[in-house]
């Protein structure tokens, strides 16, 4: 019988029927619907054992004691150290983000040598460290020749770079600007000593004045959690915080008042609240009160108001206020954590002394023992030095930078960019690919904060003596980097000098030795503190009355730089966990929005969603205009964090970079340098 | 159709009096559900944005001007608008605590209940998750990778209640009973000012139970009749306001007690 | 002409007549039969591959040395199971060779002394989505789930489908739901994923 048409329908008819009674189909599109939903490129969750691990997070400038939860071994989130008393369980925007930081795109993943205008060649340790001896040898010796910029304020790495510049016969070691730099002088022109720090968590009124406490002045986490403290949830508050700065920032937002003062007016403001305490009875020991008391009388309400817009009963109600709190501390600073004028700080810092308050709300910490010999703290900072650099008072051969970015953060920041392109032999000691980095002759990858021991001694602000530690929460770094310290005290040895150390940790375990504190319970997230020490200061009234009246006219407009931690930090760019906390009214697109009041924007001549230029010095600023209540008069608000030309895809070229735009001068009477009160001329585009 | 009624109802209580609008819960909400990061965050109808904080403002200026923070996570209302419109059952209230579940696999992408959902809570994968090379490895294992074409949501961390209930019935507790602060989602553990509070507000040894009733917390339109599980809580009446206007009410007060 | 043609066509439809019995149904059964064996026996071979464990693990050697399930298989403090054990358990025993089966040698020198995890087949493979907590499922025996690989000297074949990459004994909704609710136990979909 041979196979025809309506057989063969038979036997396929035959294959459907049977087919239905296997699980051929049913599977098939169970099958197909599970594969369609796992494409290769979805990623697949790591599985294992999770643990939480203490580590010391430096991404922020203030340290803090985290725990960074792992599974199977690899980092995924962070979460805070409840038993720590200084983070108790906080942790910031940006450490929120840690993890992932340690696979961020812009991470350098191995020694690079630049070979070409932005090309890079990678090289091995071996011959990269050889390179930087090399470098190093040819100019040992010659003072002035070697010079290094250090970022990180609170590391005893510090001291090893001061000490190896020691070593070779060079002075030139220079920190970043930053606030503590500014308080030292300040306390010295109130006839003190020491590193000032500020106890938030005993008082029951706090005045800060420029200092963003709690967002990204001081030890942040640990003000947010002495601010959380007084504020039970559903009862009443113990503490009042006011706020008195050039815009209604995130810590304004939550303190019971806030005073709109432009940046160049702090001494204004400041003495103008010392002459209605004075009035009211307030009365100081300190040596030069008349003085003072004669001073401020200047500052009368119309002077105040003319300096700042502020009207007579708004200081009066803050003056009543303060004369109710029983531990009122007042903390002064730049709204944005540097370029701030020692004369700010000290004007702020009087009323601590007109208060009774030094010794309490205001301490003065003593000096530590240092773990390496021959370090020197240096008079200069790094902006500071570069301008020596680029007018040619200084010509070092090669430069060391240490965790910092001087061609991104420093004011007039293009500038800064050209004087360091023109040293002759750069090499940056850096996690991320920073513009800074993107400049230098060698860059040498250091290890993410969770994959490293480091250390922080007193973060500024802290009321005692603070010491922290930290050890790597993983087996090894996730690129091919190495430990900066590691690298230069090797160095070291190869240059013919005896630091006395081998390694970081081992540096770090001498210090913790020398403090006396115990290095196991502090990387296992402990904490060491000390006292502070006595002492008295004066009211600083010689050097507050050489302070210089600032004017404004309608042309130009004050700036003020405001920092929000989540956006990053100076040697941080936005982590791409944080990206979507940007506002509207900050960014759209890659257009910068910058802030200024509906009175203002009127005066200058441009509207809501204007486009802009800001021009100050050399720099200037692309951006559109947002129009803003919560800006002080005659100022311009503009976000710090943007305008990187450096990192990823993920932050580069939003924005634009309000340091560009920041200019320098001399404060009066004190020749610190100051940038605070930078002013700016608007022009529309 | 009446409301399912559950002996455990998880819901949070935020101050928004404490919060800084710092946006630790923005990331840490992030990282703890992979969510991809964005290379154009600023398009914000494309941003997976689960807790998402509002800055209000009192509309005032100089020393007038107040402004506040709103943390806005999922409501997982009482009485959800986007259960009921969802044509294949991916979202549903159907379990012991009250956490309205959104399951990705059966998630056909319709967007139905991003359209009905009165607070925005509700965000479209429009593209598979793409991490920078490397970090899929800082992923972590208490959410799925969702593809793209499915609607995602904040689920109060629901896998960490899950774990919470594992380590009670170690412990030799019930899990049924959790203990004030054994279940905490990523946002409110990461809180530094500790604004955000959570638990059972059935529960009377859970600080959320007093709190929610305070006098001055309220909930984001009330009068949509929703029974959002989400409470905010504020001294300053402009905030309040903000509310619904005191729309359900018509006059000032603690919101309704959670049924 | 006409009758040699009507002739012809009755013929064939007698013959046709005569096979109607089993040449009518029979291409259907033919092929009924056909597609039954290709569903039920190509089709599996087809869609699942077959794989090995990548070390010969042998349970049976590691009872007779005296060990019971839970040294190896447990519940760690917070309440989550210790599914397979990584180096660091297996290395309690053998971070050096001390048998003779060329298996373990495999085990010490290509994973214990390289620092790399055995990249273990899982046969109750659960997909990303999947939540599922075995310290509320502790009443249960292994069994009941698991293949019985506590007597086995050799891993059983692994069995990988092809289209949607989860094992042959990957448990599907349906399994797990169903024992839920003869149990009494919430079916609620957040109970099994995340």
């Amino acid at each position: 019988m041979g196979l025809d048409r309506r057989g063969f329908v038979k036997i396929v008819v035959g294959g459907v029927a049977g087919t239905l009674f296997t699980p051929v189909i049913w599977k098939s599109l169970d099958d197909v619907s599970i594969w369609s939903q796992n494409w290769p490129w979805i990623p697949r969750l790591n599985k294992g054992e999770v643990k939480a691990k203490a580590a010391l997070s430096k991404l922020c400038p203030a340290g803090c004691a985290v725990k960074v939860k792992t599974v199977g071994g690899l980092p995924f989130a962070v979460a805070g150290n409840t038993a720590n008393p200084m983070s108790k369980g906080g942790v910031c925007p940006v450490c929120a983000a840690g993890a992932q930081l340690m696979y961020s795109p812009a991470r350098v993943k191995s020694p690079l040598k630049k070979v070409g205008e932005g090309k890079f060649e990678a090289i091995k340790w071996e011959d990269a460290e050889a390179l930087l001896v090399e470098k190093l040898t040819a100019l040992k010796g010659q003072n002035g020749k070697i010079a290094a910029i250090n970022g990180d304020e609170t590391g005893t790495a510090g001291e090893v770079i001061s000490g190896l510049l020691a070593g070779l016969g060079n002075s030139g070691y220079y920190m970043m600007p930053g606030e503590k730099f500014v308080a030292e002088k300040g306390v010295k022109l109130m006839g003190g000593s020491g590193q000032p720090g500020f106890d938030i968590a005993g008082a029951d009124l706090v005045l800060m004045i420029g200092a963003d406490a709690l967002d990204s002045w001081g030890a942040t986490v640990a003000n947010q959690k002495a601010f959380a403290a007084t504020r039970p949830t559903g009862a009443a508050a113990t503490a009042k915080f006011v706020y008195a700065g050039p815009v209604l920032n995130h810590t304004a937002a939550v303190s019971d008042k806030f005073l709109p003062v432009p940046p160049q007016a702090t001494v204004a403001f400041a003495l103008g609240l010392a002459n209605l305490l004075i009035n009211d009875g307030a009365v100081s020991s300190a040596s030069d009160f008349s003085e003072y008391k004669a001073l401020a009388a200047k500052y009368t309400a119309e002077e105040v108001e003319k300096a700042t817009g502020l009207k007579a009963e708004n200081m009066k109600e803050l003056a009543a206020m303060i004369k109710a709190a029983k531990a009122p501390v007042v903390i002064a600073g730049a709204s944005f954590g540097q370029g701030g004028g020692a004369l700010d700080f000290v004007a702020g810092a009087s009323l601590n002394v007109l208060l009774g308050r030094v010794g309490s709300g205001m301490t003065l910490l003593p000096s530590a023992p240092k773990a390496v010999a021959g370090v020197s703290a240096s008079d200069k900072d790094a902006g500071s030095f570069l301008a020596d650099v680029a007018t040619g008072k200084a010509a070092p051969g090669a430069l060391i930078v240490y965790e910092a970015n001087p061609a991104y953060a420093l004011p007039q920041a293009d500038d800064m960019a050209k004087t360091l392109g023109n040293i002759a032999f750069k090499v940056s000691f850096s996690t991320y690919m920073d513009e800074t980095a993107a400049l230098c002759d060698l860059i040498l990858p250091a290890p993410h904060p969770y994959e490293r021991f480091d250390d922080a001694l007193n973060p500024y602000g802290v009321a005692k003596s603070t010491y922290l530690a930290g050890k790597p929460v993983v087996k090894k770094p996730v690129m091919d980097c190495k430990d900066p310290v590691d690298v230069l005290l090797g160095a070291a040895t190869k240059l013919g000098l005896s630091l006395g150390f081998d390694t970081y940790a081992d540096v770090i375990s001498a210090k913790a030795k020398a403090l006396g504190a115990d290095l196991d319970a502090l990387t296992a997230g402990g904490i060491w503190t000390g006292d502070a020490k006595g002492g008295s200061l004066n009211l600083g009234a010689s050097a507050l009355a050489k302070a210089a009246v600032v004017k404004t006219d309608d042309k130009t407009l004050a700036v003020a730089p405001v920092s929000n931690l989540a956006f990053g930090t100076a040697t941080l760019a936005t982590p791409p966990a944080n990206l979507l906390a940007i506002r509207e009214t900050e960014l759209v697109g890659k257009e910068l929005l910058v802030q200024m009041n509906a009175a203002t924007a009127k005066k200058a001549g441009v509207a809501e969603g204007a486009k802009v230029k800001l021009s100050a010095g050399k720099g200037e600023l692309k951006a559109r205009v947002h129009l803003n209540e919560g800006v002080a008069p005659g100022t311009v608000a503009v976000l710090l964090g943007f305008g990187r030309s450096a990192w990823d895809e993920y932050t580069k070229g939003k924005g634009d970079n309000v340091y560009k735009i920041l200019t320098v001068s001399d404060e009066a009477g004190t020749g610190l340098k100051v940038w605070a009160g930078s002013t700016v001329t608007v022009a529309k585009v | 159709m009446k409301a399912k009624e559950f002996k455990v109802t998880w819901g949070m209580v935020i101050d928004l009096d404490k919060c800084t609008g710092c946006g630790a819960c923005m990331t840490a909400c992030q990282v703890e559900n992979n969510i991809a990061p964005m290379v154009d965050a600023s398009n914000k109808m494309r941003t997976l944005s689960w807790m998402l904080v509002y800055e209000l403002s009192n509309k005032k200026s100089g020393a007038e001007a107040e402004v506040a923070y709103l943390p806005r996570p999922c409501m997982q209302c009482g009485n959800p608008a986007c259960v009921p419109v969802c044509p294949v059952i991916a979202t549903d209230k159907n379990e012991e605590g009250g956490i309205v579940s959104q399951v990705y696999p059966r998630c056909i992408g319709c967007r139905y209940c991003m359209a009905a959902c009165p607070y925005h809570a509700r965000y479209f994968n429009w593209e598979d998750p793409i991490f920078p090379k490397g970090m899929e490895k800082a992923l972590s294992p208490n959410t799925s990778a969702r593809p793209r074409g499915v609607v995602e949501k904040c689920n109060f961390c629901h896998t960490r209640f899950m774990q919470a209930k594992d380590k009670a019935r170690q412990d030799g507790g019930d899990p049924e009973a959790l203990a004030d602060g054994a279940y905490m989602p990523a946002c409110a553990e990461i809180c530094p000012t500790g604004a955000i509070s959570f638990g059972d507000v059935k529960n009377k040894e859970h600080k959320v139970f007093d709190l929610a009733q305070g006098k001055d917390a309220f909930r984001l339109l009330e009068k949509l009749g929703l029974n959002p599980q989400v409470y905010y809580v504020s001294k300053r009446e402009w905030v309040r306001k903000l509310g619904d206007n005191y729309a359900a009410t018509g006059k000032p007060g603690a919101a309704k007690k959670h049924s | 002409m006409d009758q040699k043609l009507q002739e012809r066509w009755g013929e064939v439809m007698e013959e046709k007549k005569q096979c109607k019995g089993c040449g009518g149904a029979l291409p259907f059964l033919i092929g009924f039969v056909a597609a039954l064996i290709a569903g039920w026996v190509l089709f599996p071979n087809l869609l699942y591959s077959k794989k090995v464990q990548p070390i010969r693990f042998s349970h049976k050697i590691h009872q007779e040395q005296g060990m019971e399930c839970a040294s190896c298989h447990v519940f760690r403090d917070d309440g989550s199971y210790a599914g397979l054990p990584k180096n660091e358990k297996c290395q309690e025993c053998h971070a050096d060779v001390v048998g003779s089966d060329p298996a373990e040698k495999i085990y010490v020198e290509q994973y214990a002394q390289k620092d790399k995890e055995v990249p273990w087949l899982v046969y109750q493979y659960q997909p990303d989505n999947v939540f599922f907590s075995h310290k509320a499922h502790e009443s249960f025996e292994c069994k009941e789930c698991h293949l019985e690989v506590g007597k086995m000297d050799t891993p059983p074949v692994y069995y990988e489908n092809r289209l949607s990459g989860y094992s042959k004994q990957t448990m599907k909704m349906w399994q797990c739901e169903r024992c839920h609710a003869e149990n009494g136990v919430s079916n609620a979909c957040h109970v099994c994923h995340k």
